[in-house]
């Protein structure tokens, strides 16, 4: 009797053509990729039509949680200044930038922060504490302070009318406009309002949202932008 | 012969299993895609009246309240969980009047959009009719430009098309609110209003080419023909002088 022979088939399959194609699809998303910053409150932002882009420099993000303290929701403010490759003498960089509206709020209420806690201000993408507890939560271990943010009442503001006594939150927002007005281009944002965001959840009451726009409109800042994301179509 | 075995060398496989480094690639990928932010968020502009002199902003809600005043009032639910306040949209409840609110027939003036949800339901083209009915001439005409805006009919170039385009449709709508043939729109949201429901009717706005509307507060009058209506409105913040 013949025998049959079967063909030996080596079961390994060659790889390399597999890996070439995900080293591919891993470069292409590193490359595109900008990381998610971490946000103390997490928001889902109403839709609109609207097609404007949020700017990714000179932006100032003003985040409201649902989550009320003293009569409002929280209040965060985040700032980035011009990014690297568009600033030729890099003085206007985030880092910069926030340090610089640090030292006017520090030399307002008359608080001295640390050189490290400069350092810290700088690179922490949201901050939303009483001026007065600034220094205690830029003191707190790093791990400590994304936590700490949640369960701060956020950046002190109420309905205010104009001319009125400032609240923080109108400090901060002049402050930084004061640091933007050094340069032409940050300047004509400011005005125009692009620079300033808001940022709120699509439940979010609206009384919170308008504690915000109202403390804006008291220093005549009555311009600027509401964040959205983009209809789609079952919208 | 001793030296039988000495010419045979052990063979080295010369391929490498790239096995492992697939997984690997696979495993960065992934958290690659899980941590990027593809979408980018979009922004709607806004203008708000400055806030420095009431007296004026009074007499300028007076002087569009005449013919081409269309206010919409914003109501919603509040719901409270864990300290978290929620004005979710299923709540809204929508109400109109035309014209300036006559306290003594604000009862009747004041109509309630049953079902109005700006967001996706079958009657949101209730609200959407309206406003186009008012705004007729103003969508006619600017509908003419887009045809042309469309056609390139402006200019060949891209950027060149749309300034004309944007051009010719403000001057139109403000040619028309001169005239007063437009409506001049007060979107007035209660403190408990989504605020979702508001940028929707903003978006509305820009989708049914609405030249002049305003974010406002409820008015003392809007409140009592509200509650003539049964509705129970929260305490309004004060400002602090």
């Amino acid at each position: 009797m013949g025998k049959v022979k079967v063909k030996k088939k080596d079961p390994r399959i060659d790889m390399t053509a597999m890996s070439d194609v995900t080293v591919l699809l891993l470069t292409f998303f590193m490359l595109t990729s900008t990381f998610l910053q971490e946000e103390p409150v997490k928001v889902i932002t109403p839709a609109s039509v609207s097609e404007d882009v949020v700017p990714e420099q000179k932006l100032i993000t003003v985040l409201v949680s649902q989550n009320e303290h003293d009569g409002h929701g929280q209040v965060y403010m985040e700032i980035v200044g011009a990014s690297k490759k568009d600033d030729a003498d890099s003085a206007f960089t985030t880092e910069n930038v926030k340090k610089q509206i640090l030292q006017i709020m520090a030399s307002k209420h008359n608080i001295n922060f640390t050189a490290q806690n400069y350092e810290d201000f700088a690179k922490l993408n949201a901050f939303g504490h009483p001026i007065k507890d600034l220094k205690k939560w830029l003191d707190l271990p790093v791990n400590e302070r994304a936590e700490a943010l949640k369960e701060s009442p956020g950046i002190p503001l109420n309905m205010t009318t104009y001319g009125g006594e400032m609240t923080e939150f109108q400090e901060w927002i002049r402050a930084a406009a004061e640091v933007f007005s050094q340069r032409d281009d940050a300047t004509e944002d400011i005005r125009s309002g692009k620079a300033i965001a808001i940022k709120a959840d699509a439940n979010t009451p609206y009384r919170m949202v308008e504690i915000v726009m109202n403390n804006l409109q008291s220093i005549k800042r009555n311009k600027f932008t509401l964040m959205t994301s983009l209809k789609t179509a079952k919208d | 012969m001793g030296k039988k075995n000495l010419s045979h060398q052990k063979k080295f496989e010369t391929r490498i299993d790239f096995t492992p480094m697939v997984d690997m690639n696979m495993l960065l990928i992934t958290f690659f895609m899980l941590c990027t932010t593809m979408l980018k968020s979009q922004t709607l502009k806004i203008a708000l009246p400055s806030n420095s002199d009431e007296s004026k902003q009074e007499q300028n809600q007076n002087q569009a309240a005449e013919s081409q005043a269309f206010t919409i009032i914003l109501d919603g639910k509040e719901e409270e969980k864990d300290g978290n306040y929620m004005s979710v949209q299923s709540n809204s409840k929508f109400y109109y009047y035309e014209g300036k609110l006559d306290p003594a027939q604000a009862a009747t003036q004041l109509i309630e959009a049953k079902g109005i949800g700006i967001k996706g339901t079958k009657d949101t083209n209730f609200l959407t009719a309206i406003l186009q009915k008012k705004n007729e001439k103003a969508l006619k005409k600017i509908g003419e430009y887009k045809k042309k805006w469309e056609n390139h009919g402006y200019s060949n170039d891209d950027a060149q098309n749309d300034a004309a385009y944007q051009a010719d449709a403000t001057k139109v709508l403000a040619e028309l609110n001169a005239a007063h043939e437009t409506p001049i729109v007060m979107i007035k949201p209660t403190s408990r209003a989504s605020y979702a429901d508001v940028i929707g009717l903003l978006d509305q706005m820009q989708i049914n080419s609405i030249g002049t509307f305003q974010i406002e507060t409820l008015s003392k009058d809007d409140s009592t023909a509200l509650q003539a209506k049964g509705v129970q409105l929260p305490p309004v913040p004060s400002a602090k002088k």
